[in-house]
């Protein structure tokens, strides 16, 4: 694998930069085409789609589990791990908006981007797969965040296991974290004017995006499930050198805890540990009822079923159409519906908070919320999609499961007006797909999540009208 | 057999609603919309029972076409809840008691005895002075009349009573046989303090002067800070700035009460006796919503227990979640969240009586708004309630047990204890309103359970 740092010349594209963890006395390489700042750029925005693919299959491997096969005696471990990667994939949505907030302290447009199929850059830990909870899904986690230290024969067999599943050896995130900050903290590289402490007023706040979850005080009992301790939400604001590097080193420690002892359960490379093992001691018979039956990598377009190879050799990603017309409604309505929470986060970004006590409001904090809200209406269609058929005229099939498929864009308009017009396309076409769920088909018909939304979707409708005829809106 | 062994007046809580309207309030239920399951619930009519004034009896039972919640005239209707008086007979069966019932054991309804005492000690819980304790009493009684429950108070003027409301036994009937005691709260009126040794100026704000002034010490009483004894939060009466930040008592009294209502039969030479109890508050200006707790949660509990039992099923879990949030939901509509959150309103701080207030005026801590100030614009904060009640509706494991307060959090101020839900709002010791254990225990366990379902599952099957 080659390396950017001096003591191997640069041979390769740019993007071929996986470093080690142990590199950190070596100074770090510029690749053609960069300078520091915008090669640190460039990091970051690879750094905010793995954090935001992590999570998104994180959430679908949550999303997965239960369903009414699960044994009895096993519902109190299921519901429990099923809260600690719930509680994972939050930790990964701070994750994500910190790297925001790194790229907006820089001056750097925000990404919500993520590479879709196919995979490619090997940085990224391995590729991009919807697929249910299992143990061996479960192993390439542990592998993706665990830390450079990790070794001995649980580590090598945990690892052919993760190989066997991905078909390649797992990158470890914590190694594009390192990077940057080897970047970071030379004043040479980057000097301190590079950091815009004015724009603390942009970026996403604990205060604003914790909602509840614990800030540094570890331990707290989550009160959904007992013995599961409260996801620790990390969203530090980046005003300086310090700041960012704090940031940085935050994440990456939530991740693998390089600097924690292995035992530390707060990291996520030891609780998804723990998990594995604990689920690898169950009889295989137990294993194969911890997830529904759900389909990997569903998608809602009708390709053609067949696999397509990503690059770099890695194994074959292999689509799921859902075929189904009802269920590729709802995986439809559910695409669209991750868009919308995108296009809040993204538009949240674009509007400052009040700097004092909220004197003066913007429509920030309306976006925050509704971007909330999409979570939770991305959960309650998952909950729909695991329990719905993939396949037409295949009513005990596969199960479909929730797509995650990028929109054709994630730019927002120039204008704040034009931003709450496309907020109202949005909200429009979620209205057809809803509409026409209700009206189509029997099953759906006074479906209450749908009749509700169809309603929630109106009232924002009338508050979205309220903003554009304001003429605060500037065009 | 139905020989009567034993009595009880049902239901056990009535609270009325003051209001100074001749005709009481019409009966309605509150429902959800199933087009519009976000949406403040509508009001229906429901068949109400018509009393005639002079003979005390029920003559009739009507649904009214439409509410209304005044008389037209601007003077809003009481709701006068009817008491029941219910037998348990020999054969263990609880039964109304009726004209019928009572003629098997040799009786008539004019061997139904009652008697009302309500009390309004405000004042007293203030005062400490037993002088300023108010109380009404009926006595016994038999007949059909209304019976005026006068509070009395050593410290009132010469002669002078408070109203509060009436009492009255209505007249059994062969069309309605029930025996049934109707409470008629007062007008809902302010009442004032005069001096007896000096002129007392007119004040708009109250209809009479009851309170003697020159003999009690109500009016310009001030809550001495550090009494142990003190309501918390103290300072909690019509009053106006005094020296060294105190807070002077105008020396206002409502006409609100509570009580008991005794009811005394005497079957075969036993005595039988029952009580329920009786309370009048304000009217309910938002009468299609209902507060997050309530009286009712408490007696669930004080049932129940504190924690789900073996008996709540799965889908009453999560139809007491859905009922948390759609409270929730009404509750948030009714709010400025800006201002109770304590945000800057118009360039001033602590502009409202809030939980922020509470916090800095009990610690000493800095007066800091509790939610991040962005986030708390009213009608967004409405429509997250109502977008976290559209997705439960969808049958996931409600997720939010996390930031519901427990019953032991009430105190802490640190920034995730100040948010938790419910925020903003105070219970009744000072401190931030938490849900019921049970409420809390009962999410949990929907939150716990629901990820094993199926929509084919059978949704009444016990854990």
């Amino acid at each position: 694998m080659p390396e950017l740092f001096e003591d191997q010349a640069p041979a390769v594209a740019a993007l071929s930069v996986a470093g080690s963890l142990g590199a950190e006395e070596k100074r770090p390489v510029l690749p053609p085409e960069f300078n520091w700042r915008d090669y640190t750029v460039m990091l970051l925005h690879v750094a905010a789609e793995i954090e935001h693919s992590l999570m998104v299959q994180y959430l679908f491997a949550a999303y997965s589990m239960g369903g009414p096969q699960v044994p009895e005696a096993r519902r109190d471990d299921v519901r429990r791990w099923q809260e600690v990667v719930l509680g994972i994939a939050k930790e990964e949505m701070g994750h994500l908006v910190t790297v925001q907030n790194l790229l907006t302290a820089l001056g750097a447009p925000v990404n919500l981007d993520r590479e879709d199929y196919p995979w490619g850059s090997d940085f990224y830990p391995f590729p991009f797969t919807l697929r249910p909870f299992s143990a061996t899904s479960l192993a390439a986690y542990v592998v993706a965040e665990s830390p450079e230290t990790w070794s001995g024969p649980k580590a090598d067999e945990i690892k052919r296991v993760a190989f066997e599943s991905t078909g390649q050896y797992v990158n470890r995130v914590g190694a594009l974290y390192s990077r940057v900050d080897a970047i970071l903290k030379d004043e040479e590289f980057l000097p301190d004017e590079s950091f815009h402490a004015g724009t603390l007023p942009y970026q996403a706040s604990w205060d604003e995006w914790g909602r509840g979850y614990t800030r540094g005080e570890r331990g707290q009992d989550s009160g959904n499930v007992p013995d599961v301790k409260s996801p620790e939400l990390l969203v530090f604001g980046v005003f300086s050198r310090d700041s960012a590097r704090r940031a940085l080193h935050e994440i990456g420690e939530q991740g693998e805890a390089p600097d924690a002892d292995l035992e530390d359960e707060t990291s996520h490379f030891n609780r998804f540990l723990g998990i594995y093992e604990e689920l690898t001691a169950w009889p295989e018979g137990d294993q194969a009822l911890v997830s529904r039956p759900v389909a990997q990598n569903p998608v809602t377009e009708h390709r053609l079923d067949e696999s397509e190879v990503a690059a770099l050799g890695v194994a074959e990603v292999t689509t799921s159409p859902i075929t189904d017309p009802v269920t590729a409604l709802w995986g439809h309505l559910f695409n669209l519906r991750y868009r919308m929470l995108l296009t809040d986060i993204s538009h949240a970004f674009r509007l400052a908070g009040p700097v004092d006590n909220g004197g003066v409001l913007t429509g920030r904090g309306a976006l925050v919320h509704r971007a909330f809200a999409e979570m939770y209406n991305l959960r309650a269609l998952a909950g729909r999609l695991v329990d719905l058929p993939l396949e037409r005229d295949a009513p005990d099939g596969p199960r479909a499961g929730p797509p995650f498929e990028m929109p054709y864009s994630l730019e927002l308009p120039h204008h704040d007006h034009d931003r709450w017009l496309l907020q109202r396309d949005l909200v429009q076409a979620s209205r057809l797909l809803t509409d026409q769920l209700l009206s189509t088909d029997p099953s759906c018909g006074g479906d209450p999540y749908l009749v509700a939304l169809r309603e929630s979707d109106q009232r924002a409708l009338e508050q979205v009208e309220h903003i554009l005829s304001r003429k605060g809106c500037t065009r | 057999m139905t020989s009567i062994e034993e009595l009880r007046v049902l239901p056990p809580l009535a609270v009325g609603r003051l209001g100074a309207a001749v005709e009481p309030m019409d009966n309605y239920t509150a429902e959800t919309d199933p087009d519009q399951p976000l949406a403040p619930r509508r009001l229906r009519p429901a068949p109400t029972f018509r009393v005639d004034r002079t003979s005390g009896a029920i003559t009739g039972v009507e649904t009214p076409g439409e509410l209304r919640f005044t008389d037209g005239q601007g003077k809003v209707r009481p709701v006068a809840p009817f008491l029941e008086v219910w037998a348990l007979t020999d054969d263990h069966v609880l039964r109304p008691l009726t004209l019928d019932l009572l003629r098997l054991n040799g009786l008539t309804p004019g061997d139904v005895r009652w008697r009302v005492r309500v009390g309004n000690h405000k004042i007293q819980r203030r005062t400490y002075d037993d002088r300023d304790r108010i109380d009404a009493d009926t006595e016994w009684f038999s007949d059909h009349a209304a019976h005026a429950l006068n509070g009395l108070c050593p410290n009132f003027l010469e002669g002078r009573s408070l109203p509060l409301g009436h009492a009255r036994y209505l007249q059994p009937t062969p069309g309605f046989p029930g025996v049934r005691l109707r409470f008629t709260p007062a007008g809902g009126h302010v009442y004032g303090s005069a001096y007896t040794d000096r002129p007392t100026d007119p004040d708009p704000n109250v209809v009479d002067f009851l309170y003697d002034a020159t003999k009690g010490t109500w009016r310009g009483h001030a809550d001495q800070a550090g009494d142990p004894r003190l309501t918390i939060p103290a300072q909690i009466y019509a009053g106006d700035d005094g020296p060294n930040g105190s807070w002077v008592s105008r020396g206002y009294l409502d006409d609100e009460c509570d009580g008991l209502v005794h009811v005394k039969l005497e079957v075969s030479g036993r005595e039988l006796t029952a009580f329920g109890r009786i309370g009048a508050g304000p009217p309910a200006y938002a009468p299609d919503s209902v507060p997050i707790r309530t009286v009712a949660d408490e007696l669930d509990q004080a049932l129940s227990g504190p924690r789900a039992t073996a008996g709540d099923t799965l889908e009453q879990a999560r139809a007491v979640a859905e009922e948390v949030l759609r409270r929730a939901t009404e509750t948030v509509r009714l709010m400025n969240t800006e201002v109770m959150n304590g945000n800057t309103v118009d360039g001033r701080v602590d502009a409202a009586s809030t939980m922020v207030r509470q916090d800095t005026a009990d610690t000493g801590r800095l007066f800091e708004p509790i939610m991040a100030p962005s986030l708390v614009d009213t009608a967004a904060v409405l429509a997250l309630h109502q977008n976290v009640l559209a997705a439960l509706r969808s049958g996931t494991a409600p997720w939010f047990a996390d930031v519901l307060r427990d019953h032991d959090e009430v105190g802490d101020l640190t920034a995730k204890g100040r948010r938790k839900m419910p925020a903003l709002m105070r219970g009744a010791d000072g401190r931030s309103l938490a849900l019921t254990r049970r409420q809390v225990d009962l999410v949990r366990l929907a939150a716990r359970q629901a990820i094993f379902r199926q929509d084919t599952d059978d949704p009444e099957v016990p854990r």
